[in-house]
């Protein structure tokens, strides 16, 4: 199931409440972690180790988490980068490093959200996906060439826009995706709305796949996010 | 294009000072001409009356002391011939005959006694008499029929007739003239002259300016790295632009020390927020049970509302002192709008609100996305939070070069009255709103950021509308 599970991440983080809470997460999903308060012993650990994907927060107390991703990348680390950025505006060297394949999350963050983006990381510079042209979720059916949804054989009346929440939910099936990925990967847009503008697209979509008498897919957890079962 | 730059010569300030400055040059010279003119004129004019004088002295000298006989007629008129011959100023005449010259003498009871030169002597002795020609004293004869004036001189003899000697005042018209022209031809190159010189040195001197107005406007919002082009000289323009370098020198200083105060309060808060944040989420994954979550739940939604309010409030903060970091790139408004729309439809239409948009094709411009979101997010987020069911929410979007116009207006109560005037200060809501107060400073920051303009009105037929005004792409314009 986890095939990841073997996976290696160095997190690099000055302050230690963040520190020991996200090890304790990223130990409870299954991965290996080794956590570095500062760039100098994130270097030892990486002239030592051979990691999979790192977390890198920028503002560390001896140098900057630019120069010290420009040090690893100059001794030879190729893994991916999630950097971790208490900045609010998203600095143009942020989005350099986003195009070379790294990615960024600004403080604070949910977990979820943490834990989707490293799963991403680790995928792209993995085996690829052969790209299916089916999802397959339990009894739930996409059909993405012809862009139609099928549950229990019964075909379901969806709006493209639903169908594309829909595929990413099935993409993410069994795992926790919050609002915040949902208006990033499905609209396009990092914003924060006031209102409840994304519970109601999945309160709707709900209406179409979870019909009455059927097992319910989406799932809500609150104060987190929303999960398609898987099991 | 070349009409583009005609218009902008014919606007520049060296053209006006050119021709000012060519306008003052032309009229000295002018005057200085005219001087020199009048100046020569007399001077010809006492030549050849001195001469006139003269001649008529020895003239009548000549008949005085001639005796009255048969030969009498032929001396004088010989010796007039004579000097006719050493005209002042003389031109070679077309004719054969010498027409310049005249003499004639009259009796004492005024008749004509003898006439030499051309033309009819009783119709020149007429003109003489009307005109009343003193002695020593030449003046001008007009006579009938011939066009050039004559000067005339006379003197009166012993045996008590009048001797008048006139000379055609041809040559004299003749060389002022010429002069005349010359002068004109001069003058036209010389303020032609003039008019380059000055406008050629004050073009180059207000494009040194241009340059540094050009450059200057460049540097905004998100470039104060840049500098105007400076020079070696020592002159006023070097020590604008020295002087403008410097204020951007110490505007750049007092920005980084801003954003340096909002990065680290950003951080200093941030931190801490993202550890609560994370271990409320640790301890929810643990606390599964409904009323046990239920606490957990609602700080988290705490935490994320105090989140986007530390981000927003910095926002504006650093907005209203011009410092708002932009990442721009051309973004279709059009199409930006119609996704947004479509995100925020469901949920408006759950609370009865209506909504569509209104617009005649891409609009193009060159902002920072991210931004526009979170603007049209919060505009959106404002017709939910206070419009009543079976409202109805029009977005429209127009090009109105060189700006795109984006309104929305909605058929709601509307602003309150006393809130209307200070909608888009920090910290000003309705008195029913839930809000932190900063939606619309939020929308009034990003608008100025991206030098446009918001602008809100209660509608006549009821309602409330606000326009926001941004720039289009250059190219689009």
């Amino acid at each position: 199931m986890h095939y990841y599970s073997f996976m290696r991440i160095l997190l690099v983080e000055d302050e230690h409440d963040i520190r020991s809470f996200l090890l304790r997460s990223l130990d409870e999903a299954g991965y290996q972690v080794d956590a570095a308060p500062d760039g100098k012993a994130a270097e030892a650990l990486a002239q030592e180790n051979l990691y999979d994907a790192l977390i890198v927060d920028l503002g560390l107390p001896d140098q900057d988490g630019f120069s010290l991703i420009q040090r690893l990348r100059e001794i030879g680390v190729k893994a991916p980068v999630l950097i971790l950025s208490a900045r609010r505006t998203v600095d143009d060297r942020v989005r350099g490093l986003e195009q070379g394949g790294d990615d960024y999350l600004t403080k604070p963050f949910a977990l979820a959200e943490l834990l989707a983006r490293l799963r991403n990381l680790l995928k792209r510079n993995g085996p690829p996906d052969t790209e299916a042209s089916r999802l397959r979720v339990l009894d739930l059916e996409l059909d993405l060439l012809r862009r139609e949804a099928k549950r229990s054989g019964q075909v379901l009346q969806l709006t493209p826009q639903e169908f594309v929440l829909l595929e990413f939910l099935c993409r993410s099936a069994g795992r926790v995706v919050t609002r915040s990925m949902i208006l990033d990967k499905v609209w396009g847009m990092r914003i924060q709305p006031d209102t409840n503008v994304v519970d109601v697209h999945i309160y709707r979509l709900r209406g179409k796949v979870d019909g009455p008498g059927q097992q319910p897919l989406i799932r809500t957890l609150r104060g987190v996010g929303y999960v398609l079962k898987d099991r | 294009m070349s009409s583009k730059t005609d218009s902008t010569v014919l606007h520049s300030a060296a053209w006006r000072i050119s021709l000012w400055a060519t306008l003052a040059f032309a009229c000295g010279t002018m005057l200085v001409f005219v001087a020199l003119h009048q100046f020569v004129a007399g001077d010809i004019q006492r030549r050849s009356d001195a001469w006139l004088s003269g001649e008529v002295e020895v003239l009548g000298d000549v008949a005085e002391h001639t005796p009255k006989d048969a030969l009498y007629d032929a001396v004088v008129g010989e010796v007039a011939e004579l000097a006719s011959k050493e005209v002042p100023n003389k031109l070679r005449s077309e004719s054969a005959r010498n027409d310049s010259v005249f003499f004639l003498q009259t009796g004492k009871d005024g008749s004509l006694k003898l006439w030499v030169g051309e033309g009819v002597g009783v119709l020149r002795l007429k003109a003489i008499l009307r005109t009343q020609i003193l002695p020593d004293r030449p003046s001008d004869l007009h006579v009938e029929g011939v066009e050039i004036p004559f000067r005339v001189a006379t003197m009166r003899t012993g045996d008590g007739s009048s001797i008048y000697l006139g000379l055609s005042e041809r040559d004299e018209l003749r060389v002022l003239g010429n002069l005349r022209a010359r002068f004109i031809l001069l003058w036209v190159l010389l303020v032609l002259l003039g008019f380059a010189i000055v406008f050629y040195t004050t073009w180059k001197m207000l494009s040194l300016v241009r340059q540094i107005s050009e450059a200057a406007s460049r540097i905004g919002h998100s470039d104060l790295m840049a500098r105007v082009p400076t020079t070696e000289r020592n002159d006023e323009v070097g020590h604008l632009a020295r002087t403008i370098n410097k204020m951007l020198d110490r505007i750049e200083i007092s920005m980084h020390q801003l954003h340096t105060i909002t990065d680290s309060l950003a951080h200093d808060l941030r931190s801490p927020l993202t550890a609560i944040r994370g271990k409320l989420e640790m301890s929810l994954s643990v606390a599964v049970h409904g009323e046990q979550a239920e606490p957990i739940v609602s700080a988290i939604e705490e935490v994320d509302r105090l989140t986007e309010f530390l981000n927003t409030s910095l926002d504006v903060a650093e907005a209203k002192a011009d410092a708002l970091r932009l990442s721009r790139s051309e973004i279709d408004l059009e199409e930006l709008l119609r996704i947004m729309i479509d995100l925020y439809e469901p949920s408006m239409s759950e609370k009865g609100i209506s909504i569509e948009l209104r617009s005649s094709g891409p609009v193009r411009i060159d902002a920072d996305a991210g931004l526009i979101h979170r603007m049209v997010a919060n505009l959106f987020d404002n017709e939910i939070k206070h419009l009543p069911p079976g409202s109805r929410t029009t977005v429209h979007l127009q090009m109105d070069s060189p700006a795109a116009l984006l309104t929305i207006e909605d058929d709601g109560p509307g602003f309150a009255p006393d809130v209307l005037p200070h909608l888009f200060e920090r910290r000003v809501k309705g008195k029913e709103s839930k809000g932190h107060g900063l939606g619309l400073a939020f929308v009034d920051a990003v608008t100025h950021a991206h030098w446009g303009t918001v602008e809100a009105w209660n509608r006549k037929g009821g309602g409330a509308a606000i326009t926001v005004t941004l720039p289009l792409c250059a190219q689009h314009r």
